[in-house]
């Protein structure tokens, strides 16, 4: 039972974690408690955590630092909405989060505000001892409104990490949110990121989710369509080696006419590292002239890297436009001895053949300033220290 | 500058080259004829170094080194080059990369310092001229997208960088209709140094109407079978191979 140690603490700190927290979040934890109870860790048996052992990465004993003062905000605006997307009574992990969790974000763009510059966040995690940290974001588009969200997740090296973060995303009517997702932390660390997001009509949703150093790292991402017109755009690239283990978790679910969803993932699995992909597209009755396009292309570098691919589509539709297919294969022979014979070395060939496939992905990235950023994270990624030349440039 | 020696040759376990031997001065043109199967492209992919064929007998040395000791890479830095049959598309590689990466491998292997942005985006622009090769296609992933012409005058483009002391053209004009063969053979000749070395392999006399090769060889079921100089490429578009290769089986026969 890698349950019991949560449930412990929690009620042995259970007068902190409220007093040091707000009415807002403190409203649902019975709730979420009785949720946990009765679910535990999502085990590999259930269908959307059978590429990852949850419990396992549960089980070793994490300090957990609780605030020592009240968190005061004014919540009014959004406490309606708060754990309406994220159900804990349909997740473990979800009610564990919603059980523990002591302070947030919320970012709320008032209706047909424009926000003309990125907002970033940035988690860097520090620790003289292993350490879990149970985090959780709002973002709140009104109609029309317009926003770009940065999460930058990193870790400082030498230190274990377990991190659970629920992310909820409304996206109004018109509205247009960007959500980039960026995790550059390292083998230690084990990461559970739940984002859940609706759109309404006419609204925009870009989702990304870039991997580029993790341990375990599992991301789920529901995206529900609710209005008519509605449009989500989800990409992610993850790059593992080493013991990684990278798993996303999509669903797409088409509630509404007229909607549009396209979805891209594209892994790079080295040495021994593990990818999984599993991405579902739902495309209900009422969901009519749905045009939907879903793609996972993998590279698979050893014989002893793993790549798990499940691309999902189930239509109760007639008159809709959908596809989905996935692709895991090696690098290009031809490519790679056309590239020898110019004088390219093996290694730098392999190198840029890498950056090249996984720079489909950043291509499609609205947002100009970060597909610089993260084309330059990705080089630097795939270059080992000794023939990278990144830092001093 | 180039020694082949008795070479033979298998790809997937089958035998292709049964005892090749050729010698190229520096500065001299020879051209490989002979009907599909008969192995010229073996020839190139050997030499180049390509890992689906296996050498089992007889030496190649090239400058003095032999070359079957150099991996495909160390193959190129010495001066060898091979313009592909069908060059290939690698999205997401901009030529500039491609093409950067490849020069400063060379001139690290000499022991040069690499070339600095401005220097080598400059010629890039002087010999991307000679081949009328666009500004739009330097500037797109290699290959993608290009026509059949386009991508065999990025061959030579790619020569012209690399200033390589041997060429090999595998069938550069196959694909081509007369304008870009006379582009890219013109492209080759303006680019060529008196002392560079070529082996021109082709089943036409058209893209030898340019090249003017020194000497002209036969090759038939992995043997060069006949060797001589241009008359025998104009005879060959005359009369085809059947007359060799009933020469050839006469002589064993007797």
């Amino acid at each position: 039972m890698q349950e019991q140690q949560y449930l412990d603490f929690f009620h042995a700190q259970r007068n902190q974690l409220d007093t040091c927290s707000c009415d807002m979040l403190n409203a649902h934890r019975d709730e979420a408690l009785a949720a946990f109870q009765r679910l535990g860790f999502p085990s590999q048996k259930v269908e959307r955590y059978k590429y990852t052992d949850v419990a396992a990465a549960f089980a070793p004993n994490y300090g957990i630092s609780l605030r020592k003062e009240p968190f005061l905000g004014d919540f009014h605006a959004v406490q309606d909405l708060y754990g309406t997307l994220a159900d804990v009574n349909a997740d473990g992990l979800t009610a564990l989060n919603t059980m523990l969790v002591q302070d947030m974000v919320v970012i709320n763009v008032r209706a047909g505000e424009q926000k003309e510059h990125p907002v970033q966040i940035t988690n860097t995690m520090r620790a003289t001892a292993p350490l879990m940290q149970n985090r959780r974001l709002m973002i709140i588009a009104e109609a029309g409104a317009h926003v770009q969200v940065i999460l930058t997740d990193k870790a400082e090296a030498g230190q274990d990490f377990l991190v659970t973060q629920v992310t909820e995303v409304f996206v109004g009517q018109g509205a247009h949110v960007e959500l980039y997702d960026i995790e550059d932390s390292h083998e230690r660390c084990h990461r559970f990121h739940q984002v859940f997001s609706q759109v309404e009509a006419g609204g925009h949703l870009t989702h990304v989710t870039f991997t580029l150093a993790s341990g375990v790292t599992r991301n789920q991402t529901d995206v529900r369509l609710i209005g008519a017109g509605a449009d989500a755009q989800l990409l992610g690239c993850a790059i593992t080696n080493g013991t990684q283990h990278v798993d996303n978790n999509t669903l797409i679910d088409h509630r509404a006419p007229e909607g549009t969803s396209r979805e891209l993932y594209k892994y790079v699995v080295d040495q021994q590292s593990t990818g999984a992909f599993a991405g579902r597209v739902l495309v209900r009755e009422e969901a009519q002239q749905t045009d939907s396009i879903e793609r996972n292309a993998n590279l698979v570098c050893t014989e002893q890297a793993r790549m798990w691919t499940q691309p999902m589509l189930e239509i109760y539709a007639d008159d809709v436009k959908c596809s989905h297919g996935s692709t895991v294969g090696q690098l290009n022979n031809d490519a790679l001895f056309y590239m020898l014979q110019r004088g390219i070395s093996e290694a730098e060939a392999r190198t840029l053949l890498k950056q090249a496939f996984a720079s489909e992905v950043l291509q499609e990235i609205p947002l100009e300033s970060l597909r610089q950023r993260l084309h330059v994270l990705i080089e630097k990624r795939f270059r080992s220290c000794e023939d990278c030349k990144l830092c001093k440039s | 500058m180039l020694e082949i020696k008795n070479l033979h040759a298998t790809v997937s376990g089958k035998e292709i080259l049964k005892g090749v031997n050729l010698t190229v001065k520096p500065g001299e043109i020879h051209a490989l004829m002979g009907i599909n199967g008969a192995g010229k492209s073996t020839l190139s992919n050997v030499l180049v170094g390509h890992p689906a064929y296996t050498v089992t007998e007889g030496s190649i040395t090239f400058r003095g080194k032999d070359l079957l000791a150099m991996s495909p890479d160390e193959r190129s830095h010495e001066g060898l080059f091979l313009s592909f049959q069908q060059p290939v598309e690698i999205p997401g590689v901009s030529m500039v990369n491609f093409m950067r990466a490849a020069l400063n491998a060379k001139r690290k292997y000499w022991g040069l310092e690499p070339m600095d942005a401005g220097a080598f985006l400059k010629l890039m622009r002087e010999k991307r001229k000679i081949v009328e090769l666009d500004n739009k296609l330097t500037s797109r992933s290699v290959n993608e997208g290009f026509s059949g012409g386009e991508k065999k005058r990025n061959e030579i483009f790619q020569m012209a960088m690399l200033e390589p002391s041997m060429c090999i053209l595998d069938e550069t004009d196959s694909g081509l209709d007369v304008d870009a063969l006379r582009i890219v053979a013109e492209g080759f000749n303006k680019l060529r140094k008196p002392e560079t070395s070529a082996i021109v392999i082709t089943h036409y006399q058209r893209l030898l109407d340019y090249l003017k090769p020194d000497f002209v060889h036969v090759l038939i079921d992995g043997r060069i079978v006949k060797d001589g100089g241009p008359e025998l490429a104009a005879e060959i578009e005359r009369r085809g191979f059947d007359w060799i290769k009933d020469e050839v089986q006469g002589a064993v026969s007797l």
